[in-house]
């Protein structure tokens, strides 16, 4: 009884400091950031997408590690699952789980229009919400459906890895030319005065190359759980 | 300023969704019922994240909080349920008169409808190795529950599941009822042994 108490007493003095620290929330609001990247945003990175300018150019640092992470948490799903590189789709006298009709008309209609709202939305990470991490995971969307389609579909994993190491590899490369171009690490590689209409190359590049490693990423970890059971 | 207040109320309408739906989710004993409302969740997520003005982050949530997440969960249930055979008697032991018939069919069907599990067969030999020995089994490329085989010396058919899993007491019960039927257990390969 004494620890309900407790609870409900650390409950309450959380629920009056979160009331407590609303009021500092507002000095939060009137930060000076918000209005550099108002004013400097497009100039600077050729996005007008704020948020892929902050993602993709001021703070590319913390964007790579994202990637990375995801890397790495497909290496860890791999290997836990113990999923064989051979494939081998073993023939099973009674197989129930077939996919609704329903589900498989749909998918097929919805597949071709999910590919392509995945295209539009990393190649236009610079002008309409989105980028490269929402855009493939739309695509990783569109890719997993073919499964339920077909059930029977193979996959070859370790083509799969091998092609996310070097979209990876191309993600840090790609980030890294300004080092030449600027003198200066992770940021755009055209010069500070450079039109905004070429700043966009950079930002497209590194927009497709991202949805690459998050699609193919997404989809080695769905294939890896898709044999964990068989 | 009506258009605001309309918005407003949306907001909070959405709020007070996001709680009920948490709650069901948590007294739902049903998977595929589960599945809906985290799918339910996510969607009530997003609508809030476009009122708050952050489409960038609602997007992300419809894709893989609705998509990817509940087509793995659906796969994983799935999976989850199977009773997976391996099949190596070869005769009338499953199959007879070109049907599901068999004595030791009608068995695993009453074992698995007990527990409500889905039976599968599968008669690939090469699914699993016996290189360490007659009780020592390595299946690597399925996960296999039970391996079905033939004594000629004894004349019975031998029904081997893996020694850890606590079903096998109730299949050797059930068995009891057939004369040439004998349950066994073999070990696993452990984890990264």
């Amino acid at each position: 009884m004494s620890r309900k108490i407790i609870l409900v007493a650390a409950l309450g003095i959380l629920f009056v400091m979160f009331f407590l620290s609303m009021e500092e929330m507002e000095d939060l609001f009137k930060n000076d950031a918000k209005l550099y990247f108002f004013e400097h945003g497009l100039d600077d990175t050729g996005s007008s997408n704020l948020i892929t300018a902050i993602l993709l150019d001021y703070r590319l640092f913390d964007s790579l590690f994202e990637a990375g992470i995801l890397l790495v948490a497909v290496s860890g799903v791999i290997w836990i699952s113990r999923h064989d590189f051979e494939e081998r789709n073993a023939h099973f006298m009674l197989d129930k789980y077939k996919t609704p009709e329903l589900f498989v008309t749909l998918s097929r209609f919805v597949f071709p229009l999910l590919l392509m709202l995945g295209f539009f939305i990393i190649l236009n990470g610079h002008l309409t919400p989105g980028g490269g991490f929402q855009g493939g995971a739309v695509v990783a969307t569109a890719i997993l459906l073919l499964y339920y389609i077909n059930l029977e579909r193979k996959t070859d994993i370790s083509l799969i890895v091998a092609v996310v190491k070097f979209a990876y590899l191309g993600i840090v490369l790609t980030a890294s030319i300004s080092l030449i171009t600027r003198g200066e690490i992770f940021t755009n590689f055209m010069a500070v005065d450079a039109p905004t209409m070429s700043k966009y190359i950079y930002i497209i590049a590194l927009d497709i190359l991202i949805g690459i490693n998050v699609a193919l990423c997404l989809w080695a970890i769905f294939t890896a759980f898709l044999k964990e059971g068989r | 300023m009506n258009d605001l207040m309309w918005i407003d109320i949306i907001a909070y309408v959405l709020q007070f969704m996001l709680i009920a739906i948490a709650v069901v989710v948590v007294l739902q004993k049903n998977n595929s019922t589960i599945v809906l409302l985290v799918v339910a969740f996510s969607l009530v997520v997003s609508g809030l994240y476009v009122i708050n003005h952050a489409p960038d982050v609602a997007i992300a949530e419809v894709a893989i909080g609705a998509a990817i997440i509940p087509l793995i969960y659906v796969i994983s249930i799935s999976r989850q349920r199977e009773f997976i055979v391996l099949d190596r008697a070869m005769d009338d032991f499953i199959i007879s008169n070109n049907d599901f018939t068999g004595i030791g069919y009608v068995l695993l069907k009453r074992f698995t409808d007990y527990y409500h599990l889905e039976l599968n067969i599968c008669n690939d030999p090469g699914l699993c190795s016996w290189e360490a020995g007659p009780d020592k089994v390595i299946c690597e490329k399925t996960n296999v529950d039970l391996i079905v085989s033939r004594d000629e010396e004894k004349g019975v058919y031998q029904l081997k599941g893996k020694e850890s899993s606590l079903l096998m007491t109730k299949l050797a019960q059930m068995a009891e009822d057939y004369d040439d039927i004998e349950v066994h257990t073999f070990t696993e390969r452990g984890f990264g042994e």
